[in-house]
């Protein structure tokens, strides 16, 4: 590096030290830092002015510094803790996941349920209602005998009445052609001694000539 | 235990303008010193290290410092836009001299905030605030041949930094002249 260069930077260096800012920006611009300042003072003092009347006492400070203490166990054992449920998703998420798992199984178990409940039902109703099917079997049996029953001795009486009156029938007509038969008979006897008589008229008469 | 705004109220009566000036010399902008100066005072009001700080003046020039090449920093990332663009603080009254003189101070003031904390704020401390290197140990906490030593390695640091800046410019228009 050459003289001239460092002359240079300590020429540069110079004009930086001479450069003055003017008087009014430089009031202004402590001005403003004191506005600034006192703003600051005014918000901050409401605040520390209590805290610094109470600290004064090393008993406050020590009793400060047991509840800072506390207040710092507390938060630990907070934090430490479990956080406080939150019902509503833990509901959800319960809900859900508990139907995702659970309902196959549920559906199964009410399924098999539902089927030895009618398993054991039908099996008891089925003596059940066996019985009372032979019940009925049997009763329709002896409702049906007994109709068959009725209906075969009306059935039967028709016929026997029937062929009681064919046979009146019969023996009626029998009776009419045998006294039919009788008449021709008496007729026919009526005719014979008529006849029986005009030859023994006729036998008369020849002997009677005769002689 | 006295109160640290009054603390900071008595500091600004007695410092203001001097941290102000620091600040203007060091932004080249009385706008931006201005802003720099409310903040610093801000700050100084929130830090915790105000009350434990041996030297209240020294602790505040050296946040002077800080804030004001932490702006530097930020300009660099964030350009100005063209509405944001003040006149430059500067004692020169012709234009184009005023320009190229700013040229130059921004250079090498963007040099300075290239170098390391202790180092920029001795070379601050004597070069621009041109305090005696007795003052400058005694507010850095310092030896006065530490601090003499730490001028030397950070004229040194800053010779480094601008010769190699103007070779990388000096080749890039040599480039563009060639194109």
């Amino acid at each position: 590096m050459s003289k001239s260069d460092e002359n240079q930077i300590e020429h540069r260096l110079k004009i930086l030290s001479q450069i003055e800012p003017s008087s009014e920006a430089t009031g202004r611009a402590i001005q403003r830092a004191r506005d600034t300042l006192i703003n600051e003072k005014s918000r901050q003092s409401s605040g520390t002015r209590i805290w610094r009347t109470v600290f004064k006492s090393p008993i406050a400070k020590l009793a400060a510094a047991a509840v800072l203490l506390i207040a710092v166990g507390y938060a630990t054992g907070r934090l430490s803790a479990p956080q406080p449920l939150d019902m509503e998703g833990l509901q959800a998420t319960l809900e859900s996941s508990l139907k995702s798992s659970l309902e196959p199984a549920i559906r199964q178990d009410l399924l098999e349920e539902i089927n030895g409940r009618w398993q054991s039902a039908f099996a008891a109703g089925c003596a059940q209602l066996k019985e009372e099917l032979q019940r009925q079997v049997r009763r329709d049996l002896t409702e049906f005998a007994a109709q068959t029953l009725a209906a075969s001795g009306t059935l039967t009486n028709q016929r026997l009445m029937e062929l009681i009156q064919l046979i009146e029938a019969t023996r009626w007509r029998e009776r009419q052609q045998i006294e039919a038969a009788f008449e021709q008979i008496e007729q026919e006897k009526i005719l014979l001694g008529n006849g029986l008589l005009a030859v023994a008229a006729q036998t008369n008469e020849l002997l009677s000539t005769k002689q | 235990m006295r109160d640290r705004q009054t603390e900071l109220l008595e500091l600004l009566d007695k410092s203001g303008a001097n941290l102000y000036a620091l600040l203007t010399r060091l932004t080249l902008r009385e706008d931006v010193a201005e802003e720099l100066m409310q903040e610093l005072f801000v700050k100084l009001s929130n830090s915790r290290h105000f009350d434990k700080a041996g030297n209240r003046q020294a602790y505040a020039r050296r946040a002077a410092i800080n804030l004001a090449f932490d702006w530097r920093r930020s300009q660099k990332r964030n350009p100005l836009r063209l509405d944001q663009v003040r006149e430059p603080a500067s004692n020169d009254s012709s234009p184009l001299g005023k320009l190229v003189r700013t040229e130059e101070l921004d250079e090498i003031l963007n040099a300075i905030g290239r170098l390391n904390r202790s180092s920029r704020e001795a070379l601050v401390m004597r070069y621009i605030q041109e305090e005696s290197y007795d003052y400058i140990a005694e507010q850095l906490g310092k030896t006065a041949h530490h601090v003499r030593a730490l001028c030397s390695r950070a004229l040194n640091r800053l010779r480094d930094v601008l010769g190699h800046d103007q070779r990388l410019s000096f080749e890039k228009e040599k480039h563009n002249v060639k194109k």
